[in-house]
């Protein structure tokens, strides 16, 4: 299973990749495998603010429903509206043309509270 | 790892069983219980799933109403699908988010649960690439939609055993036009096991597929305290 080294991890199985105070956030290869192919993501609307671990997105494969949530607090500064129309890019790319949405931090080292990749993987089955 | 379950014998109101699962993600997301099945019957309800679509539905309100069938929108996924007396419904609440989880998938495993437990009763039950559920040769048997809170499952499946399949008549069951309904009854007729042996066979292969050690309660029998204060309105 796939964990960039680079990125920020919550126990939720969110990533975040930190940039210029901008946290750009997506879901984990873990958390795309196990929602099996995506149907559907609804993203926050731009310009929504979350503090961290608020319900900020749902993404739904064919018989599965889940809430994702903002691993940092801030104020939704764009979405990935690709996922409109390929909700499987998540699937396919879940660190890159999957991202979901990306928030200006309200401060940077809220990150601090999240795990790193080595962490994370601890977290997820070994197989 | 050790789980519990529940078992209600009277069947329960959707909302009602709603309000029990509600209590019981926030108890297990915040640790203070195991993963716990419920297992339990509904009175008779027809919900529909997140995306569900109301043109699946076949009636209107007020004819639901007369037939004495509920209607609700569910927050888990999936479509549109009926429940009643005389099928089994099986509530997982389990944490799906640590080293515990599956690499075959959760949405598999359950789909496998429903397979083994034909099989207790000689049916062969098998998977259709792209549709979910548990088949059978006579149409669709087990219905599957739920959702994650926190990688904490709620919602889960229902398993055709003797129930009235009318209600199924009022729907396009899970979107899927043309597929017929299947129930252990419409299969085994006169042989169709009770439904205490076919909750059994549910939560014995729940068990084994799913790795975890039931231990097993009676929702009006002696609870763990920690149980009793979230299955029991009071």
């Amino acid at each position: 299973m796939a964990v960039p080294q680079d990125l920020f991890y919550a126990k939720t199985h969110e990533w975040v990749d930190l940039n210029d105070g901008i946290a750009t956030v997506g879901i984990t290869d873990f958390a795309q495998n196990q929602l099996s192919d995506l149907t559907f993501a609804e993203l926050p609307e731009v310009g929504t603010e979350f503090k961290a671990g608020e319900e900020a997105a749902v993404v739904e494969s064919v018989k599965a429903a889940a809430d994702i949530y903002a691993p940092v607090a801030g104020e939704v500064i764009e979405i990935n509206e690709r996922l409109e129309d390929n909700p499987e890019l998540v699937n396919k790319d879940p660190f890159g043309e999957g991202w979901l949405f990306k928030l200006k931090m309200v401060d940077e080292s809220d990150v601090d509270d999240m795990m790193d990749a080595d962490s994370y993987e601890e977290l997820c089955p070994n197989d | 790892m050790n789980a519990w379950s529940v078992h209600f014998k009277n069947p329960v109101p959707y909302q009602q069983g709603l309000e029990i699962q509600r209590r019981l993600l926030k108890a297990r997301q915040e640790n203070e219980i195991p993963d716990t099945v419920l297992i339990l019957q509904h009175n008779p309800v027809v919900t529909l799933g997140n995306r569900g679509r109301a043109n699946y539905l076949l009636k209107t309100e007020e004819e639901y109403r007369e037939l004495g069938i509920e209607l609700f929108h569910a927050e888990r996924g999936g479509d549109v699908t009926f429940h009643g007396p005389g099928q089994w419904v099986l509530y997982p609440i389990l944490y799906l988010g640590g080293n515990e989880a599956d690499s075959h998938g959760y949405l598999s495993n359950l789909e496998e649960v429903a397979i083994q437990t034909l099989a207790d009763y000689g049916v062969k039950g098998f998977r259709r690439e792209g549709k979910s559920g548990a088949w059978t040769d006579a149409g669709k048997i087990a219905a599957i939609g739920f959702r994650l809170k926190k990688w904490v499952s709620f919602h889960g499946m229902s398993f055709n055993v003797s129930n009235n399949l009318m209600g199924f008549n009022t729907i396009v069951p899970c979107g899927l036009v043309g597929e017929p309904v299947a129930s252990l009854k419409t299969i085994l007729g006169e042989d169709c096991p009770e439904m205490p042996a076919v909750c059994d066979s549910l939560l014995n292969h729940f068990s084994t597929v799913c790795n975890r050690k039931l231990e097993r309660f009676d929702a009006d029998g002696e609870l763990p305290p920690a149980l009793a204060k979230l299955v029991r309105d009071d």
